[in-house]
């Protein structure tokens, strides 16, 4: 896998030549039901004016960049798109400083690989890109960081896919509560758990599906099933319930230091390769809101970012297993 | 069956001896009611884990099964009561089949229904409420049974936790439990801010907490059985806690003790009459059958105080249902089936708890409940099989025989070990191995394992045997910082 991390402060040439590159794979994806399956271009807009009315106006810019078409745009607004699964495990540490640690299981070749650094709208965020301004995982110079997993139910229903709910999150939120308050109001289209977790340490889960009212837990820890295992075979597939069970005990068991905390999760039964059968850790992810710091971590590796002097760059990671 | 009233043990005894109903025990393991089929024709075991590989005769367990992604023992008994050899199994051996627990919740009993069951325990929702810690202080505090000092609220911060305590004038040395919960897995030693912030997620927004002043104290258990003739009352059990040979959890249960001289007869009889008057409460709360209460003995008063109630068979049941009185009148549990059973009985209560209270009706048993306690994770490919152990010279613990009765134990150089984790299993902290099952003392005066115990689990682990999973391994950065350029 090609890993980059890219920064533009506004939207501009670097994004474009983005959406020029992955927007071939990401249209034939987003056609794979036909174009009637989704939302028309005005729906979409009505949807996003709706729900996030802050980012309608980078919403149009970003159409504008990528060619101004009615595919992109409609692609651009996230307004219920194709069902996608992921596996995924996130936690926060239980020590003194808010860390908190993710791993993003998935498929190796239908993930950007892109850590984006932006300062769209005056706000700075920087984060793993999906679907060019959707978010999986990020920070915001506010201080606070958010992350997604699956929520491991079969439902899908109108509404949002879930990068671009994080990214609005990330644009528009400063504290855990604020996002606790959005997570709770805006539509997604499928079930996720989504977990904030702010500069003062303050953190909740919200276990968002999309035919019932969000849940706002103070869950520490999230992997991929909501308050019951529903869908006992993506469950038993990827292991939500040992993972969970996995991580509570590491939380409530052990005055684990921080690296040994985040170390569980470069190691199974966190830690997965099952490529062949679907989904792999594709990266683990250490976001550190008050010092507004990420890391991308790799069995051996770890590659620091942070929000105030990012430094572009690149790595070829090989996950064993992973295409 | 004739219609006439059961007057006395004996007649008890024939009545179930005789039985025809078939009457189910559904559970992970059988290892609660251990025995419990020679006491009752038509009395079988629907089981998820094999601990008999098949040996024991009353043991059902269906043979396609996936596996283990259970989050509770309500989940595996629904399973259970919703596959088909299961209900081909009741289906085929006919009758009006009665159901028992270890767990169950309404859809246990809404798949009871459909199967034409009935299930011999009051209402799931009427012991959850029972469940409740927070009830259960209710309940005692009417009965006249004490609990710990402590106060009910709900906590939204370790400050507000503080002020909470500080107006209650309990200090700030404090165990919190949830509502609900068991085996240490909801019971939070809480001394300092990183103490809570180790449990936070656990305790600010689960409701009222029961918040207690910490106590130096021992742990008790005792069963007793609320019949309509009045409540029957086992033997003062002692409590294993938080051994880490045995277990990772901080004051999780991991076993119990029989025998007659673990409290002094002060303390055994002072016991028995608040189990008794709590079996009365209960039964004017609506709740009647099996139930298990722990007290929390003063190591420097002797005082007695409520620690919890279990409303349902637990896992030290096997222990007073094997106790020598139940072998000379019969098992406490045999009364709840027959309070059950809508069969008239009279039963003089208050002379058979006299009896039950002499010091001869008990003989000297343990249990320890060992769980891997090693902080790892990998996939269990040998585990010691059910059936009698012996101890060697050397230390050494070999099989012996099998078998799957404990009274065939004959010395302390025995064990009876039932097996749970089974080859091909995850082997995670905290996953249970098995139980084993001696004869004497597990524990010291003071209440720390003995040397004899520590052998005897040495012994077991040893012959557990697991072999890593998969570790994967990505390059270290292969720094390439000339990507393709846009």
């Amino acid at each position: 896998m090609l890993w980059r991390a890219i920064s533009e402060e506004q939207p501009g040439p670097k994004w474009a030549g983005l959406f020029n590159e992955y927007w071939p794979d990401y249209h034939r994806w987003w056609l794979k039901e036909g174009d009637k399956a989704r939302p028309t271009y005005a729906q979409s807009r009505r949807a996003l004016t709706t729900h996030m009315p802050e980012i309608v106006p980078l919403y149009d810019e970003l159409c504008e960049l990528a060619g101004g078409g009615d595919h992109a745009a409609r692609f651009l607004s996230f307004d219920t798109p194709p069902a996608y699964l992921a596996g995924c495990s996130q936690a926060i540490w239980t020590g003194k400083e808010p860390v908190m640690v993710r791993n993003y299981d998935y498929k190796a070749n239908a993930f950007d690989s892109l850590v984006l650094h932006t300062g769209w709208q005056g706000r700075r965020v920087m984060g793993t890109s999906d679907g060019l301004w959707g978010l999986v995982d990020g920070v915001n110079d506010a201080g606070l960081a958010i992350s997604l997993t699956f929520g491991g139910r079969r439902v899908v229903g109108t509404g949002f896919g879930v990068p671009l709910i994080l990214r609005y999150v990330m644009q528009t939120c400063e504290t855990a509560e604020e996002a606790g308050k959005v997570l709770a109001r805006v539509p997604t289209h499928m079930s996720y758990n989504v977990t904030v977790l702010d500069r003062k340490r303050n953190y909740l889960t919200a276990m968002m599906a999309p035919d019932r009212p969000a849940i706002i837990t103070h869950a520490a820890v999230a992997t991929n099933h909501q308050e019951n295992v529903e869908w006992v075979s993506h469950a038993r597939f990827t292991a939500t319930v040992e993972r969970e069970r996995f991580l509570l005990q590491r939380l409530t068991l052990h005055r684990d230091p921080e690296e040994k905390f985040i170390g569980a999760f470069l190691k199974p039964p966190l830690y997965s390769t099952a490529f062949n059968a679907g989904f792999g850790t594709l990266y683990t992810a250490v976001y550190r809101p008050r010092k507004r710091e990420m890391e991308l971590r790799w069995p051996g590796t770890v590659w620091p970012l942070s929000l105030n002097e990012f430094v572009e760059g690149g790595r070829h990671v090989r996950v064993p297993g992973a295409a | 069956m004739s219609a006439t009233v059961l007057k006395n043990i004996s007649e008890i005894r024939r009545f179930f001896h005789r039985n025809d109903d078939p009457v189910y025990f559904i559970s992970a393991t059988n290892f609660n009611l251990l025995g419990l089929d020679e006491w009752v024709k038509n009395f079988k075991y629907i089981c998820y884990i094999d601990c008999y590989g098949g040996k024991h005769p009353n043991v059902f367990c269906p043979s396609e099964q996936p596996h283990a992604e259970f989050q509770s023992i309500e989940d595996i008994n629904n399973y259970l009561l919703q596959h088909k050899e299961v209900i081909d199994f009741i289906k085929r051996r006919g009758g009006k089949p009665k159901f028992v627990f270890l767990m169950f919740d309404e859809e246990t009993e809404r798949l009871s229904k459909e199967l034409g069951a009935d299930v011999w325990f009051p209402k799931a929702k009427l012991r959850t409420k029972m469940d409740n810690k927070i009830e259960t202080v209710r309940i005692g505090n009417k009965a006249g049974v004490p609990s710990v000092p402590n106060v009910l609220a709900e906590v939204k911060s370790y400050e507000n936790l503080r002020a909470t305590c500080e107006k209650a004038g309990i200090g700030h040395d404090l165990v919190l439990q949830s509502a609900f919960g068991d085996s240490g897995h909801t019971t939070f030693f809480i001394k300092s801010e990183a103490d809570f912030r180790r449990h936070e997620h656990e305790i600010i927004g689960e409701g009222e907490i029961k918040i207690m002043k910490r106590i130096d104290c021992r742990g008790s258990a005792i069963e007793a059985c609320a019949t309509k003739e009045g409540t029957i009352v086992g033997p003062l059990m002692t409590e294993l806690v938080g051994f880490k040979d045995l277990t990772p959890y901080r004051g999780g249960w991991c076993g119990n003790e029989i025998l007659s001289t673990a409290f002094p007869p002060k303390v055994r009889q002072k016991a028995r009459e608040l189990t008794f008057k709590f079996g009365e409460q209960l039964r004017k709360e609506g709740y009647r059958g099996y139930f298990e209460l722990d007290f929390l003995i003063d190591k420097k008063t002797g005082d007695l105080w409520l620690g919890e109630l279990n409303p349902r068979i637990t896992g030290a049941s096997s222990m007073t249902n094997h106790a020598a009185f139940a072998h000379a009148d019969a098992p406490l549990f045999l009364f709840h089936l027959l309070e059950f059973s809508k069969k008239k009985f009279e039963l003089d209560t208050s002379e058979l708890n006299n009896r039950w209270a002499n010091p001869d009706m008990i003989d000297s048993w343990s249990q320890m409940v060992i769980k891997h306690t090693d902080d790892n994770v990998d996939i269990c490919t040998a585990s010691p099989e059910t059936g009698i152990y012996k101890m060697l010279e050397d230390g050494r613990v070999v099989f012996d025989r099998f078998d799957y009765h404990r009274r065939a134990v004959e010395s302390e150089n025995e064990a009876f070990f039932l097996r749970i984790l089974q080859p091909g299993d995850y082997r995670y902290e905290g996953a249970d191995i098995g139980i084993l099952v001696t004869r004497g003392r597990s524990m010291t005066k003071a209440f720390q394992l003995n040397e004899r115990a520590k052998k005897w689990i040495h012994g077991i682990k040893r012959t557990v045997d697991g072999k890593p999973l998969a570790v994967a391994e990505a390059g270290p950065a292969l720094a390439d910082p000339a990507f393709k350029i846009l």
